[in-house]
């Protein structure tokens, strides 16, 4: 089975920080891969080589098997890379429903052409995100935020909104970083419930994040990064018996 | 009465370029101050066509606005390539060396400019001729402007402005809207120059002084930068005040001085008493 998504000997580096060291790295369809590692080893840079912010100094991204390194950052996401980011950047003076209403991987609204001379394609597409937006809004629990500007609403949920205004892209990738740091209670479970429904429903899903139980309970898979490196790939029991890894990690 | 009407002609042109310049600046989150170039370009372009050609007026007004936009999207789409930052910077460069080059070539008329433009329109119904029509310009502008930041492509434009790494990382061409917003905003003044070379019959280099962009971002601050009404609220203090005196038959020795104050003042009055404009939101204290 060819992975959803592939890196090829990833390599980046800032200056003399190494960022990226040969990383290869692969997603399955409907699988939860953990991404952990200390401060600073490269998980937020590979998730921006991998979406198109960065630009890899060399080695390869393979989206089902075909080269997507020429694409730029809206390409990709337009091919289906779909992410969410460490700190959230959400549309500030907007509402949650038009946070989500502007993500999806196609919006005819952002050609002025087609806003002036295919007004019926255009209300379409947005009677088409709409009910998109209230069904994702609605699975989180948050139906009745929709019309609430989004800086208004509590941390926990602003989270949520951002994990839904990346689920507006339907495509086979989902990036998460970091989706639990300052979540609690029943923000928490929402997001461990939603992002499992979306690998059972075939996306390829890789999650950053420095809460080891969140790995534990959702991960079949992790990779352990450091210094740019992964240094292992395996069970997440695997990975937490690993002595050099607690020592480097775990800090036990 | 001509001087009134004068006066309503250049208060409509300011409208719609304040407004234009704002869709940039205030909606469109741009850098530039090559406003007053996108102006000349209309100007100087439908002024030759009026002495060169025989091409009906309104057509040449809309060749000018189309000079300008071609010429806009050239520029921004060389200096986005680089980085939004750049076309700041690319914008001065622009605006400094052609208004140099209008200066310096024959064919523009060097620093005297363009004389004897055609009038189109003769006799007493001049001066509300153009009264009607620079009017009727500014107020499709504004409803075009009005229209272009509601709706879905306005959403898209918010949400750039707002934070564009995440909004281009959902799948929008972030550089494409801002050169089609750029575009539509100098080929509105360039339409506007137009319309202006055909009014005065006489545009020289010195009407399109990069500090003539100073002078709309006024109107805009003052006004209310990203609101639909505020540069047409500015537009119309900053240049009606200061003429108003004019009406107390004050020494020109006087004359010039108090109107310079009254400019400032209203500035700095309204920027302390309305940071965010006359028409804007008073920001939530955070
Ligand atoms: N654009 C950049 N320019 C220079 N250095 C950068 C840039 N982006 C990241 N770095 C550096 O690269 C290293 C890796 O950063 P990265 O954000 O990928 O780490 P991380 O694993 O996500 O860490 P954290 O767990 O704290 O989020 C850090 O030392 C960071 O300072
Ligand atoms: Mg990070």
């Amino acid at each position: 089975m060819t992975a959803v998504l592939r890196t090829e000997d990833l390599c980046k580096r800032f200056g003399g920080i190494v960022v990226s060291d040969s990383v290869n790295l692969t997603i399955d369809r409907g699988e939860i891969l953990g991404l952990i590692g200390p401060n600073g080893a490269g998980k937020t840079s590979l998730f921006n080589l991998i979406s198109g912010v960065l630009r890899p100094d060399s080695g390869s991204i393979y989206l089902n098997g075909e080269a997507i390194d020429a694409a730029a950052l809206y390409r990709r996401a337009r091919l289906g890379i779909a992410r969410t980011w460490q700190n959230m950047l959400l549309f500030r003076t907007m509402t949650v429903l038009e946070n989500l209403l502007i993500a999806p991987r196609s919006y005819p609204g952002e050609s002025i052409l087609r806003v002036a001379f295919a007004r019926a394609a255009v209300r379409e597409a947005e009677r088409h995100a709409r009910d998109r937006a209230m069904t994702t809004l609605a699975r989180m629990g948050l139906e009745q935020t929709a019309s609430e500007m989004v800086v208004d609403l509590p941390f926990g949920q602003q989270k949520l909104i951002g994990l839904a205004r990346t689920l507006m892209n339907d495509g086979p990738v989902l990036l998460l970083d970091e989706p639990m740091a300052g979540v609690e209670g029943a923000a928490y479970e929402t997001m461990q419930r939603v992002v499992r429904e979306e690998a059972e429903a075939g996306r390829a899903v890789c999650v950053v994040e420095h809460n080891v139980s969140f790995i534990r309970d959702l991960c079949s898979r992790a990779v352990f990064m450091a210094n740019g490196k992964i240094l292992q790939d395996g069970t997440v029991a695997e990975l937490i018996a690993s002595s050099a890894l607690t020592e480097l990690y775990f800090g036990v | 009465m001509e001087y009134l009407a004068t006066i309503g002609v250049l208060i409509a042109i300011y409208v719609i370029l304040s407004s234009s310049y704002d869709l940039i600046i205030g909606y469109g989150g741009l850098s530039t101050v090559a406003h007053p170039i996108f102006f000349a370009i209309g100007a100087y372009t439908a002024g030759l066509l009026a002495i060169h050609s025989s091409l009906p007026a309104p057509l040449n007004v809309i060749l000018g606005g189309m000079a300008a936009m071609v010429a806009s999207v050239l520029l921004a789409a060389s200096a986005l390539r680089v980085s939004g930052d750049y076309l700041l910077i690319a914008s001065l460069g622009f605006q400094l060396g052609l208004l140099q080059l209008i200066k310096n070539l024959d064919f523009t008329g060097g620093p005297g400019g363009l004389t004897a433009i055609p009038g189109t329109v003769t006799g007493a119904a001049r001066t509300p001729f153009f009264l009607v029509v620079s009017g009727l310009l500014a107020v499709a502008t504004v409803l075009g402007i009005r229209a272009i930041v509601t709706g879905p492509y306005g959403r898209a434009i918010t949400a750039m402005r707002d934070e564009e790494l995440a909004f281009t990382a959902l799948g929008r061409d972030a550089t494409s809207m801002k050169i089609v917003i750029f575009a539509i905003g100098c080929g509105i003044a360039g339409t506007a120059g137009g319309v202006y070379a055909y009014y005065f019959q006489y545009i020289s280099p010195d009407q399109f002084e990069v500090l003539q962009s100073a002078a709309i971002l006024t109107m805009v601050v003052l006004g209310g930068m990203g609101t639909t009404f505020g540069p047409v609220v500015g537009a119309i203090l900053l240049l009606a005040i200061p003429r108003a005196i004019t009406f107390l038959n004050l020494p020109p020795s006087i004359m010039a001085p108090t109107q310079g104050i009254i400019f400032t003042v209203l500035v700095l009055l309204f920027l302390f008493l309305r940071p965010a404009g006359i028409v804007g939101l008073s920001r939530k204290t955070l």
